[in-house]
């Protein structure tokens, strides 16, 4: 059985335990019909730190508008795009020392997973995320957060070429203890040139050409600072929306060949971070949404078992302690994201291989094993799963391995297991 | 000229010293040996990634500090006027135990010296020489580490550079308005080092920097924190620097702080170190005071307490011994009338039981013939009355001794308890008891008491006999004559025995009265004697006992009295630091109430 059958068998056990009571039944009834929704993905972070911005990024649409600090939890709902599932996002009141603990409460109620907005790596507060995860389900899978530098323009001083520098400073943090064991990955996006590119408009695309149309030493000057090129009232509009990055970036884009709105969009998602976040989110949430789903309903489940102990719900409480411990689906995405972050490092050509096989590809049988869905049949794969298990058995047997990796070769040693007698 | 503001802080080192803290004493030298230089020391310093390096060569329009997205600059660089371009590392400089070459200064090429310098974690600081217009006057730039940042090696370094900044820059960037953890920082920076602006970098890359600037003077304004914000742009200035362009100069905003620079620091040199000065008398006089203080507190409350209560019961229980001496005195005299009384009764009672029984033996008895036995008798029953009597005495007495003993001396204290009584044994008080005088009836006696008994018989019946013719002396007359002989010969004899017994009687009642006399007498002589030694031993048990709690008590008081003046002394002593450190403080106060300066309004 998997997590999600496991734990929506265990939901239903608990709403016939607690039948009495109708606060446990309300909650319980509230996270059963939580399951089949889309994942909700809250973003998180201090204040000015492109929340908003993220989340127009992300939804494709100005869907928040940035710079109004909220009060409340806002949700939309958005689908990414037509090829990728749907995703309900959450814009939160930023987090200071005030608001925090409601901040935190309502994001463990709410939400499946987190994406944490720093602007810059030293902002990271690593106590906030400590506070999200602070709980023993939640301690034991800590698979829910996303480190993003959402304003990576600025880390690269607004060079054309910000976002190479803030990849090269999100690789050092990614790996750090302190921000691994609590994230799953941290990426940069440079917020407004994404979210900008996301929405591009016709008008502002011939602006930009416009500009790009210009000779380089007149255009130069006017990009050197925002109070130059926001002389002219049109170019403050798109500075607004844009930022000295985004305009740099999208007149070098279109000198450098970007013809039509839709190119430089895709261009611009690219150079901004966005595409590289969008990935991340769907290979760790998204694409993963029964797991995440199944945690917070375990979370759910857990708070109604402490707060209403009875004898009814003990074997409830003894088989989710199970559960959890045993739940080999939290340690597949731990292990996914070790390895695209470099956390753990295999062999190229088996790392390649681990990576599919824990399910960095998808999770069904045929795409863990490297098959077409279309030619997948049951022999055939277990025979291939049985080969793999073979050859992983054997490269765990390697006295020469860190504990990393053997580790990470247990976890593959376990998928290979599942694969071959399912 | 010996400024005052030299003075007070060689007053300052002084009293470092005096309260034994060399640290404060090496670092405060160092501090006055950079004082005495005409120098003026700006210090750069800021969170993590603000522009602090690029401000600096901005302002020197060079690439003097190394600048990198991420986190770049580890060691400070100091920057200052020279002649001709020149740099060195020095490493493991005045008090950086970590360093593993000793001191050392080493020259590099100037243009990779901050790199340099940052890469190695020997370095203490890189020192730079450049020939500019700008340094020209003294001044000197510090570029820092940054605060704030995840090691703890920067954080150390930037707060221990601030210390010996004449001035300071705290740069933030202009993407945001300045964060809580700016402002208590700065609220730190401010006490250390009091002449602080706050530079507002990178205003090239946001629109709204205005607005940016309102808010933070605003913010500033809220904290109570008068300081400037100057807003500038290194990469514009940079840009002007290489295109000549005066104009964008101008923009990039480095007018307005080469001119503070200039015209507000150097130009104010005297009245910053007046400040610096202050700013660090006083902390130091309050990292002084802050543990005197403290042992104030904990001097003013030392506990006598326990020892003055201990002094008060010593006096409570002398007050309690004298009630009880009272009290056991009187009864001690209360026993002892009662056992006098009670041993006169006794003895009176056995000797005149004794005295009956003599009466009654002597009703039968005849002395002449029974008195040596009987004075045995005597003698043996009186010694037993005078045993019993005695021995009741001594047995009475030990009683008596031990409830006394109890009363005065309840922690059985075992003086009382010897046996004390053995030296007073009784003597023997019974004497010899002497014969009455008795009359032996003899033969001739008995003779004569005959002859006349019978003369008066003969006589009487002779001459009746006469009548009757007969002779005077015939048988009948001489029968009659020994008939009344012999009768007189017996009365004679009942008459005396009779005489022996009342004799024997009143010598057995004088002998007994005699004993009750000496014996009686006696007896009371040893009650007295012994009742006289018992009190005189308790009371010097008593005695013993006052002068043992006399002289405890005088003992605490004694140790109480030292303490007291002990803390005394001790509280005067550190009021007197105290005081002396408030008054440097105040004359440190004063350096700065000379005069305050636009733009120096800190």
């Amino acid at each position: 059985m998997s997590l999600a059958e496991v734990t929506w068998s265990l939901l239903n056990r608990a709403l016939e335990a607690y039948g009495d009571s109708p606060q446990a039944t309300a909650w319980l009834r509230r996270h059963l019909a939580r399951f089949h929704d889309p994942v909700r993905l809250a973003v998180v972070g201090p204040a000015r730190a492109g929340k908003s911005t993220v989340v127009n990024a992300l939804a494709g649409e100005l869907v928040a508008e940035p710079g109004v600090p909220d009060t409340e939890l806002s949700w939309y709902q958005v689908r990414q795009s037509r090829s990728r599932q749907e995703l309900l996002l959450l814009d939160t009141p930023p987090v200071d020392r005030d608001t925090e603990s409601r901040v935190v409460e309502g994001i463990c109620m709410e939400a499946d997973a987190v994406l944490y907005l720093m602007r810059h790596p030293q902002d990271a507060d690593l106590a906030f995320l400590r506070a999200v995860q602070d709980h023993p389900v939640a301690r034991a899978a800590p698979v829910t957060a996303l480190g993003v530098l959402s304003r990576a323009d600025e880390l690269g001083g607004g060079r054309v070429d910000a976002i190479v520098s803030a990849r090269q400073i999100a690789r050092r943090h990614r790996r750090e203890p302190g921000l691994s064991g609590l994230c799953q990955d941290v990426l940069p996006v440079a917020g407004l040139a994404a979210c900008a590119g996301r929405t591009l408009r016709e008008d502002e695309f011939e602006l930009l050409a416009a500009l790009a149309a210009l000779p380089k030493q007149e255009l130069d000057p006017l990009l050197l600072s925002a109070d130059r090129f926001a002389a002219d009232e049109a170019r403050a509009a798109l500075l607004e929306r844009f930022g000295l990055f985004g305009v740099r970036l999208a007149t070098t884009l279109v000198r450098r060949g970007a013809r039509g709105q839709a190119a430089l969009s895709a261009q611009l998602l690219q150079r901004s971070g966005l595409g590289e976040l969008r990935d991340a989110v769907e290979l760790y949430f998204t694409d993963r949404a029964d797991v995440l789903k199944a945690r917070s309903a375990l979370i759910g489940l857990e708070v109604v078992l402490r707060m209403e102990p009875r004898p009814a719900a003990g074997p409830l409480l003894a088989e989710l302690e199970r559960t959890v411990a045993g739940a080999h689906e939290f340690r597949e995405l731990r292990l996914i994201a070790a390895l695209r972050t470099g956390r753990v490092r295999l062999p190229e050509e088996l790392s390649e291989e681990a990576f599919r096989l824990v399910g960095g590809y998808g999770g069904e049988a045929s795409a863990r094993l490297g098959f077409e869905a279309a030619e997948a049949a049951g022999p055939a794969l277990r025979h291939e799963a049985v080969g793999a298990l073979r050859r992983w058995q054997e490269y765990a047997g390697n006295p020469l391995l860190g504990a990393a990796e053997r580790r990470a070769a247990a976890v593959v040693i376990r998928s290979c297991e599942a694969l071959a007698t399912s | 000229m010996a400024s005052p503001w030299l003075d007070v802080l060689d007053d300052t080192i002084r009293a470092c010293a005096a309260h034994e803290r060399q640290d404060l004493v090496d670092r405060l030298r160092v501090r006055r040996a950079q004082l005495v230089e005409p120098r003026v020391r700006v210090l750069v310093f800021g969170e993590p990634s603000q522009g602090k390096s690029q401000l600096v060569n901005g302002l020197l329009n060079a690439p003097v500090c190394a600048v990198g997205d991420d986190l770049t600059t580890t060691a400070p660089v100091v920057i200052r006027h020279a002649s001709e371009p020149v740099a060195t590392l020095v490493t493991g400089g005045d008090d950086e135990a970590r360093a593993i070459e000793g001191p050392g200064h080493r020259p590099v090429p100037i243009e990779s010296a901050a790199a340099r310098a940052n890469a190695d974690e020997t370095v203490v600081r890189a020192e730079v020489g450049l020939p500019r217009e700008l340094l020209a006057k003294g001044l000197t730039l510090i570029d820092t580490p940054p605060v704030g940042a995840p090691t703890a090696r920067h954080t150390r370094n930037a707060l221990a550079a601030l210390q010996q900044a004449d001035a300071a820059l705290l740069v933030s960037d202009a993407t945001k308005e300045l964060s809580s953890s700016e402002l208590d920082l700065l609220t730190r920076v401010c006490a250390l080092c009091p002449t602080v602006v706050v530079v507002l970098t990178k205003i090239d890359m946001v629109p709204g920097w205005r607005r940016v600037a309102e808010r933070n003077q605003a913010h500033l304004a809220r904290g109570g924190l008068p300081v400037t914000v100057l807003p500038v742009s290194a990469s514009l200035r940079l840009a002007a620097a290489r295109a000549g362009d005066t104009a964008l100069n101008e923009e990039s905003g480095f007018g307005a702080l080469v001119q503070y620079l200039h015209r507000d620091l150097i130009g104010h040199a005297d009245l910053l170190r007046r400040r610096s000065v202050a700013a660090l008398t006083r902390l130091t006089a309050d990292q002084l005071t802050a543990p005197l203080r403290e042992r104030l507190a904990a001097a003013k409350e030392t506990d006598t307490d326990e020892l003055t209560a201990r002094w008060r019961a010593a006096g409570r229980k002398l007050e309690e011994l004298q009630r009880e001496s009272q009290r056991w005195q009187t009864l001690l005299s209360d026993e002892v009338a009662d056992l006098v009384a009670d041993l006169d009764f006794d003895l009176r009672d056995r000797t005149r039981r004794i005295l009956r029984e003599v009466d009654e033996y002597f009703e039968v008895a005849d002395p002449a013939k029974d008195w040596d036995e009987f004075a045995e008798w005597m003698y043996e029953n009186l010694r037993a009355v005078a045993e019993t009597n005695s021995n009741w005495l001594l047995d009475r007495f030990e009683w008596i001794a031990r409830k006394i003993a109890r009363q005065v001396a309840p922690r059985g204290s075992g003086s009382l308890r010897e046996r004390w009584l053995e030296s007073t044994q009784l003597d023997d008080h019974v004497g010899e008891l002497r014969r009455p005088a008795i009359e032996r009836f003899g033969v001739g006696q008995k003779l004569f008491v005959g002859m006349r008994g019978s003369y008066s018989g003969l006589l009487m019946f002779g001459l009746a006999t006469t009548l009757a013719g007969m002779s005077l002396i015939n048988p009948i007359s001489i029968g009659a004559g020994a008939a009344f002989g012999a009768k007189s010969v017996f009365e004679e004899r009942g008459n005396r025995l009779k005489r022996r017994q009342s004799a024997a009687r009143t010598a057995a009642h004088r002998y007994v009265d005699d004993f009750f006399l000496i014996y009686g007498k006696e007896s009371k002589d040893t009650v007295r004697m012994i009742h006289r030694d018992l009190r005189d031993r308790c009371t010097a048990v008593a005695q013993e006992l006052r002068v043992e709690i006399t002289e405890s008590a005088k003992r605490i008081k004694e140790v109480i009295d030292t303490e007291t003046a002990q803390r005394t002394a001790r509280v005067r002593e550190l009021s007197k630091s105290i005081d002396e450190l408030t008054s440097l403080r105040r004359r440190a106060q004063s350096l700065t109430a000379a005069g305050t300066v636009r733009g120096l309004t800190a």
